[in-house]
């Protein structure tokens, strides 16, 4: 099982960052979700929170999504000491999607009413 | 505390300090938040006499115990302050994301008084707060202004904090006091109506910016989540909500226009030929959309974010929804889509009021076809239509340069200027909305009414399932304006909750998420509280009876349906049922029954 996104059908509500914070922390914090989403006016990219890098990596770049250029440590989902997102804002511990629920139920897919979200095999 | 922040940041520009506050307990009980809470520090603050353009006018951001906490279509803000275009309380609302960052940032209100004697900018961060010069922004338009202030902080902070910090900015209307210049943030929303763009502008106060990582506390987290999978369920069988998600408010122009009541031709018609083709609201989708765009916590993303293939219209823009596509565009003879994108995309760069912008353009329009108003004047020909001509004078207006410059100060000021104050279609001086009054008589009361001059988003339209018998709609009027009270306190977005989905659900979404066991009673004594408290703010700032009227070209000149609106009849009725005397000054009764006898004392 795997979260597919269709950014394409993304809105920007970021009602699952709402649920992701909920879900892990009982209270609404962004800085505290397993996914983020960046939103800029003619694109909106939810990206979810990946494995944790000691050390930054050198292929700092821009990567194309859809015709669009875009800074590579965006769209990278590692939880990385270069950027800001995918941490506790207070002890800066790395955080990573768990796949909530048990059994699995990812609560940011459920959340995503816009369907940018699915579950795939 | 849940859904409170229980904090308010005070910044006084004139000394350079700022102060954090408790948000008093009475306030939260009396006043719930958003519109209320400002309103009653407002009152209690200011003189209403006080020149709203003066630095001893107050400008309050608030947001309300349900923003921030993922209460679908619950991510707005109210902007509460004297108004330089009435004279009368302002309380616009706005969506985007800036109310949940205030409250991430640990405020439930930012209250900011005074004046810089420069161009300033703000900066919030958590509890770190900085006032910065903002002498390059002077002058530049609104999303340059946030570009610019994006470039920056990028030194300081990563592309991820710099895309959760929310912008607020005035554009050249407002650093130039035109009298309905708008707030605007996150790159196209608008604290449009009453002007306070001007206000901002008066107190050298270019922009806020504002950011926080924060949490906001929801009492029962199980049913809240609950709730909210329901919501969307419910949401989804809802056929008006999907028309909202499809096409946010542009499947408004064209059955307003079939029904004939279409603001059109400044008020003289209902109906206006060229916006036939917007029957078919996929028109204006297909043509101008590029991505639907919610605002924090919306599953309806009623906004559409749009563009056009012209170069001198770079990037995108934010609508036009259908009240700016009814006063730029029919109301002002303009029927081709591309210019009302043009005008409405104008209005949010230049950071003016669209539906004022509208109203003051077409009685120009009217004025000069009729010819009260030479060409002179103006330098060139301006009938109904003129699209070039009106570009041209929106950026002047902006600028207050030539004509421009008495247009900056409102419709009444014009039309009386050149003999006919009747041509203004506007109410305490703020421009109609789209929907023409002739159309169902209720809704000129709604306007005539409204504390804050001719606007629509304070009461209920009498389209709704339940709102439509004739013989209940003064009874209504009232019941809605207290509700839409609370709605703007609480805050949540009137378009969603303002008619299918009400009542009930902003009363569980209160109970579940703030953990008080609030009941409707005490929902409506506070939005009657609220409106009253706003009716003897205006009463104290010289407003009147004479006041709650319209322009007599609805009262006298049946346009649509061959209807006029009887204001006559139903206002005493509407005084009545507020418990207020035929002068339309609340009784010592309902100042009783209301609390509020200190606060109504010798109106
Ligand atoms: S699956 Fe669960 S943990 Fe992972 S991002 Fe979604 S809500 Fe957060
Ligand atoms: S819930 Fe879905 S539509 Fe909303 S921001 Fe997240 S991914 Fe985008
Ligand atoms: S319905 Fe529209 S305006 Fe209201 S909250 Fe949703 S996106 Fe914002």
């Amino acid at each position: 099982m795997r979260i597919k996104i269709d950014h394409l059908k993304c809105t920007g509500c970021k009602l699952c960052e709402v649920v992701c914070s909920l879900q892990h922390t009982e209270a609404v914090n962004l800085w505290r979700s397993r996914i983020r989403v960046f939103i800029k006016e003619d694109y909106c990219l939810p990206v979810i929170a990946g494995p944790y890098t000691e050390a930054m990596c050198n292929s700092k770049d821009v990567v194309l999504v859809e015709g669009k250029e875009i800074d590579g440590c965006v769209v990278c989902r590692a939880s990385c000491p270069a950027k800001s997102i995918f941490k506790e804002p207070d002890t800066a511990i790395p955080l990573k999607c768990d796949f909530c629920g048990d059994p699995p139920d990812p609560q940011c897919v459920a959340w995503c009413d816009a369907d940018a979200l699915t579950i795939c095999d | 505390m849940f859904g409170w922040k229980g904090k308010m940041l005070r910044i006084d520009l004139s000394r350079r300090n700022c102060s954090v506050e408790e948000t008093p307990s009475d306030l939260i009980r009396d006043y719930m938040g958003g519109r209320g809470a400002g309103l009653k520090i407002l009152f209690d603050e200011i003189d209403p006499m006080t020149d709203p353009l003066g630095p001893e006018n107050k400008l309050i951001f608030a947001t309300g115990p349900l923003v921030g906490t993922g209460v679908p279509a619950g991510g707005r803000y109210i902007v509460v302050s004297k108004s330089p275009l009435s004279g009368a309380i302002a309380n616009p609302c706005c969506g985007g994301y800036f109310g949940p960052n205030l409250k991430f940032a640990g405020y439930d209100l930012l209250i900011i008084e005074g004046k810089s004697s420069e161009p300033v900018y703000l900066f919030i961060r958590n509890d770190v707060v900085e006032i910065r010069p903002a002498g390059q922004l002077w002058g530049k338009w609104a999303t340059e202004t946030e570009r610019l202030i994006r470039s920056e902080m990028s030194e300081d902070f990563d592309e991820w904090e710099l895309n959760n910090m929310s912008i607020v900015t005035i554009g050249p209307a407002g650093e130039n006091l035109v009298k309905f210049a708008c707030i605007m943030s996150d790159g196209g929303r608008a604290a449009g109506r009453s002007g306070l763009g001007a206000v901002m502008g008066s107190k050298n106060l270019k922009g806020l910016v504002v950011s926080g990582t924060g949490e906001v506390k929801i009492a029962d987290v199980g049913g809240f989540k609950k709730a909210v999978m329901d919501f969307f369920e419910e949401g989804r069988a809802n056929e008006t909500l999907e028309k909202r998600r499809r096409w946010g408010t542009w499947s408004l122009p064209g059955r307003a226009n079939k029904t004939g009541t279409q603001a059109a031709l400044n008020f003289q018609s209902g109906y206006f030929e060229p916006f036939t083709k917007f029957e078919d609201p996929d028109f204006i989708r297909d043509s101008i959309r590029v991505r639907d765009e919610a605002c924090f916590g919306c599953p309806f993303a009623c906004s559409k974010r749009s563009r056009i293939e012209d170069l001198a219209y770079p990037g995108t823009t934010k609508g036009p929804e259908h009240e700016s596509m009814a006063l730029l565009g029919s109301n002002c003879g303009i029927g081709d889509l591309d210019d009302i994108y043009r005008a409405n995309y104008l209005c949010n760069e230049l950071g003016m009021d669209t539906i004022s912008a509208g109203a003051i353009i077409s009685c120009a329009m009217e004025l000069f076809e009729k010819g009260y108003l030479p060409e002179k004047d103006i330098g060139y020909p301006l009938g109904f239509g003129s699209n070039e001509a009106m570009f041209q004078l929106m950026r002047k207006i902006a600028l207050r340069e030539d004509f421009g410059d008495l247009l900056a100060e409102g419709g009444n000021a014009l039309a009386r200027k050149y003999g006919h104050p009747e041509l203004f279609m506007g109410i305490k001086g703020m421009g109609m909305p789209a929907w023409h009054p002739q159309g169902v008589e209720v809704i000129g009361l709604q306007y005539a009414t409204n504390n804050v001059g001719g606007c629509h988003t304070k009461a209920t339209l009498p389209f709704y399932e339940g709102r439509k018998d004739p013989e209940r709609h003064v009874e209504l009027t009232k019941q809605d304006q207290d509700y839409i009270a609370v709605v703007d306190s609480s805050v949540l977005c009137w378009i969603i909750y303002h008619g299918p989905l009400w009542g009930e659900k902003l009363l569980s979404w209160l109970q579940i998420t703030t953990g008080i066991d609030y009941t409707e009673n005490d929902l409506s004594l506070i939005g009657e509280r609220i409106w009253n408290l706003e009716r003897i703010f205006n009463l104290k700032a010289g407003l009147s009876k004479k006041d709650d009227r319209l322009p007599k070209r609805i009262t006298d000149e049946p346009r649509v349906k061959n209807q006029v609106v009887h204001l006559d009849r139903m206002l005493p009725e509407y005084y009545k049922l507020r418990g207020w005397d035929e002068n339309g000054i609340p009784t010592p009764e309902k100042l009783q029954q209301l609390g509020l006898e200190k606060e109504g004392a010798g109106i």
